[in-house]
């Protein structure tokens, strides 16, 4: 048994509506009440500190196919100019490297320097289930999980155009979470991977799939429903339609209108917050897409802000990477038709601050945070590496969090950004309590993980204790203390722990019957035998490393 | 010995990773059921209870316990200037322990057929690629063009496994370049195939097909701009290219391949489906690029963590003198020949891998017979587990390498100290 008291530090618990001087407790790797004359085995003063949760990325390409293809297609990514990247001086880290494609351990490394202590990788294909698991597992200290890709696999496609029964599919959903281990489901570009297989182009929300004939509408509405009905707690995570086209916001919104109050996370909605306004046809959307979510509390977001840089972006939408293969930077990219399940496309790509396009996408993401008013909505992500890498969090921070530093980076961009841009007259800046719930509440209650995200009696003891800086850049670089579960893992930029983390993956109900279909199906169409579709406890435990399984619990619903 | 009924089994002796035919076990040899695959029969036939039962690790030719095995192996890496770990026959879980390993000593880890696995890596680290896998191909491809050779060779279960013959592809055909049709697919339904010479050598036929593809105006002989013609009404062309048959510089025409994909995916649809070499090779590039950030060919050296596709060449390492040091993996058996040079060896073998005279041999237990594991299959997405049919009580690549990797860290304490 082990106990730690860390004292005086402000504690930051949005979840239990906390924000207060108080110690925090710690026994055996859980957050307990303990008395102040309680002997303990550690103490911390963190006066001058701010202790939250440990953070929680919900959105990350941490792990999984196309990140490795990242790494393979870039490996300037991983020198510094003609120089190797240089070995770790501590003993505790194994050598790994890179900036935008980093290796699995160095992800694990930074991420907890920042005092994350989670991270889930968000589009996880069934046929690259294990992989995905494999790279998480590798992860070191991070607890994750993963959403599996559904929408564009050619059986569900085809169970639609067939209008099969709803709960056929509903059962077909979730035995898919089961099969891939997921915690969740994404869609992304509805329909439109497969599309492109079948050389269509695009795909708008109201548009029929060439072959099968069904629009990415019913698609979202349907997958939607089944993981409502099924109890999943993280509602259908959505890359929507027309990725990064300019108008897209028409398709955004059609989108949460196919929800019918359905809940859903909208994710990186800043690469689909345009519209076709200005001299360059090519404008904000952010304050109409900020009015529809602020009405529709069914719907939370992901930003997605870009960083200026360069970074590769991955992404299971084949159509719209190929789309935008040609403005590769460098010139080159990595396309894939994945098993009639889904595909991906891997594009390099800088973002310049002289670019007029870049430099609104970036002030489109800070307007968006700034302009949804309920921050338990909106999510802290750069969808890492597509927007930037998530070692930019603490700029990301401050340019939330300091007005005059905003303006001063927004002094930088391409002048006529200034005359399509609400940003300068955006006051708002957000508070240490509305960051701790964008970086840890918000997304831990996103995703159902009751005992993450908060420091609540009983919850894991992930915690940061950042010592307090005007310059919040600083501030949230590198915590003095970070802990996962109970074990200090990083100290002031300092690896000092490497555990496992765990896997968080969902387990609903199903009418089992559902299998003969699939197996048939599989025998007759696909090109693994049926007994390796699902992934077991035994065997996710093998690909994650060993570390610990964490089953989410699912909702209550009527449908079961 | 008992016999076994034959059990669904997952082959690991070539990209494909087979798993839909059985195993059967007689008398302590092996034999697999619902195929005349000619490789699985010959991997197959190095197996055998008996002599597994017989294997012990050596040193020197003579043989000794694990430990004395580990001791001497661990303390041949830890003398070693610039160790070299090749050959790579193993699953995730050994490279997962051989890149720590690789840490510890300073290693250069290159694959066992260095130069064919360098053609893809150099080809997808300049331009990128657009691939496609099995499932794809059983479900679009109505062309399929392979150069240099048909892909059943190698790979003997090919045309079953992307579904040549069936029915969901009504009409498919099948072009050769500079190779003899397939008899293997004489008289499939709705199955075409045909030849065409090379027109110069590989690459010159690659070249003027891309020009042609492109519609660049350029003199081509007539077949080669047919097949330009076909490619471009294709529905979902494939084109297939294995990494054994590529000569020197293969990698230009993995990127003229990738240019023609390019350039057909801008009106229709096409993919590449490469076969590279081998499937442990092939996993172990993945899981060093995602532990580390970097593929094979790439060494944590006093520089830092370098990768040198050209000058970390195993083959040419070992010619040049460059290492001292060699730790041979090759636990599916002795399917690639190891490089005969008098260095201090450690040899971690399946059955077939000769001890070395020089040096230390530890037998190791096959991932997909004697021990679970995963692999990856040649399209590099699908990753599938392999399923242990026997008990042999050897030691994983993973176990031993991370043996080696403790005592050499514990022998650096003890010098320190």
């Amino acid at each position: 048994m082990s106990t730690l008291r860390i004292r005086g530090g402000r504690v930051i618990d949005p979840t239990n509506a906390v924000n207060a001087v108080r110690d925090v407790g710690v026994r055996d790797g859980r957050i307990v009440d303990l008395h102040p004359q309680d002997k303990v085995d550690r103490e911390i003063d963190a006066s001058g500190c701010v202790v939250m949760a440990g953070g929680v990325d919900l959105h990350s390409h941490i792990g999984g196919g196309k990140v490795n293809l990242a790494r393979m297609l870039l490996p300037e990514d991983h020198r510094l100019n003609r120089d190797p990247i240089p070995l770790p001086t501590n003993p505790l880290e194994l050598a790994s490297c890179g900036h935008c494609a980093p290796g699995t351990l160095a992800t694990g490394y930074r991420y907890a320097e920042m005092g994350y202590t989670a991270a889930f990788e968000p589009a996880m294909l069934h046929a690259n289930a294990r992989h995905a698991h494999m790279e998480m597992g590798d992860v070191p200290i991070l607890d994750h999980g993963a959403y599996v890709m559904l929408g564009s696999d050619e059986l569900m496609l085809q169970m639609l155009s067939r209008n099969e029964d709803f709960q056929h599919i509903r059962d077909y959903v979730a035995w898919t979470i089961h099969a891939a281990k997921a915690l969740g489901v994404k869609v992304v570009n509805p329909g439109g991977i497969s599309a492109f297989k079948f050389n269509q182009r695009k795909l708008d929300v109201d548009e029929e799939h060439v072959h099968w004939h069904v629009t990415p509408r019913r698609i979202v509405h349907t997958l939607a429903k089944a993981l409502h009905e099924l109890g999943v707690p993280h509602p259908l995570h959505i890359h929507g339609s027309n990725l990064g086209v300019a108008g897209n916001i028409e398709s955004t919104l059609a989108t949460i209108d196919a929800l019918e109050g359905l809940p859903a996370h909208l994710t990186h909605i800043q690469f689909h917050a345009y519209g076709t306004e200005g001299p360059k046809k090519f404008s904000s959307a952010a304050q109409r897409l900020a009015e529809v979510v602020n009405a529709n509390p069914n719907v939370s977001l992901d930003v997605g802000q870009i960083m200026f840089g360069q970074t590769i972006t991955a992404s299971g939408d084949t159509m719209r990477q190929h789309a935008n293969a040609d403005l590769a930077t460098p010139r080159k990219w990595i396309g894939a038709d994945i098993e009639c399940d889904a595909g991906c496309g891997v594009v390099p790509f800088r973002y310049r601050e002289q670019s007029f396009v870049n430099a609104l996408q970036w002030a489109i993401g800070l307007e968006i945070f700034l302009l949804v008013k309920d921050p338990w909505r909106v999510v802290l992500t750069t969808d890492h590496p597509n927007g930037g890498p998530f070692t930019s969090y603490p700029h990301l921070i401050r340019l939330l969090m300091d007005k005059s530093f905003r303006d001063e980076q927004f002094a930088k961009l391409h002048p006529d950004v200034a005359a399509q841009s609400l940003l300068p007259s955006i006051t708002r800046e957000l508070s240490l309590d509305e960051i701790a719930i964008m970086t840890r509440s918000g997304p831990a209650r996103l995703l159902g993980l009751k005992d993450r995200g908060h420091l609540g009696s009983g919850a894991a003891a992930d915690i940061a204790v950042y010592r307090e800086d005007g310059n919040r850049e600083t501030m949230f670089t590198a915590p003095d203390h970070v802990f996962k579960d109970g074990v200090e893992v990083a100290s002031a930029g300092r690896i000092l722990a490497t555990p496992t983390g765990g896997t968080h993956f969902v387990e609903p109900a199903y009418d089992r019957g559902i299998e003969k279909r699939l197996a048939r199906y599989s025998d007759e169409s696909l090109a693994v035998h049926y007994r390796h579709a699902m992934i077991g406890h035994d065997e996710l435990c093998r690909c994650s490393n060993g570390g610990r399984l964490l089953p989410a619990a699912c909702f209550a619903t009527g449908a079961n | 010995m008992a016999t076994d009924s034959a059990r669904p089994w997952t082959c690991p002796f070539c990209p494909l990773l087979c798993d839909g035919f059985a195993l059967a076990r007689d008398g302590g040899r092996y034999a697999l059921q619902g195929s005349d695959c000619p490789r699985a029969a010959a991997a197959l036939a190095r197996f055998d209870d008996a002599a597994a039962a017989q294997a012990r690790p050596q040193v020197d030719g003579k043989p000794v316990d694990l430990d004395a095995a580990l001791a001497a192996a661990a303390a041949l890496l830890a003398a070693s200037r610039q160790p070299l770990i090749a050959g790579l026959g193993t699953d995730v879980d050994g490279a997962r322990a051989l890149y720590p390993l690789a840490c510890a000593t300073g290693a250069i880890t290159d694959a066992a057929g260095g130069e064919a696995f360098l053609h893809g890596l150099r080809a997808l680290q300049d331009r990128g690629a657009f691939t496609t896998t099995l499932a794809e191909v059983r479900n679009r491809a109505d062309l399929i063009v392979c150069f240099g050779g048909t892909p059943r060779e190698a790979q003997p279960e090919i045309w079953r496994r992307v579904g040549i013959g069936e029915t969901l592809v009504a009409q498919r055909e099948i072009v050769f370049v500079g190779a003899p049709t397939d008899p293997a697919l004489d008289g499939l339904p709705g199955v075409t195939q045909g030849s065409i010479a090379l027109a110069g050598d590989l690459f010159d036929t690659v070249s003027l097909l891309a020009a042609r593809v492109a519609q660049r105006r350029i003199a081509v002989p007539p077949e080669l701009d047919a097949l330009a013609g076909r490619l471009r009404d294709a529905r979902y062309a494939v084109l297939v290219w294995e990494a054994a048959r590529l000569p020197a510089h293969g990698t230009l025409i993995v990127e003229a391949l990738n240019q023609i994909v390019g350039d057909l995916n801008r009106h229709t649809r096409a993919a590449l489906l490469p076969f590279g070499a081998g499937a442990g090779p092939a996993t172990a590039n993945q899981v060093y690029a995602w532990m580390s950030g970097l593929p094979l060919r790439s060494r944590p050296g006093p520089l830092g963590l370098e990768h040198e596709p050209l000058l970390y060449d195993a083959q040419a390492l070992l010619a040049a003198g460059d290492v001292d040091a060699l730790l041979w993996v090759a636990s599916f058996g002795d399917e690639t020949p190891r490089p005969e040079r008098a260095l201090p060896t450690v040899v971690l073998g399946g059955p077939g891998v000769v001890a070395p005279a020089q040096g230390v041999f530890i037998p190791v237990t096959t991932p997909g017979i004697g021990a679970p594991g995963h692999l990856f299959r040649t399209d590099g997405v699908v990753m599938l587990p392999l399923e242990p049919v026997r008990e042999d009580g050897l030691p994983g690549v993973a176990q031993v390498a991370r043996a080696l990797a403790e005592r050499i860290h514990a022998s650096r304490r003890q010098a320190a100290a």
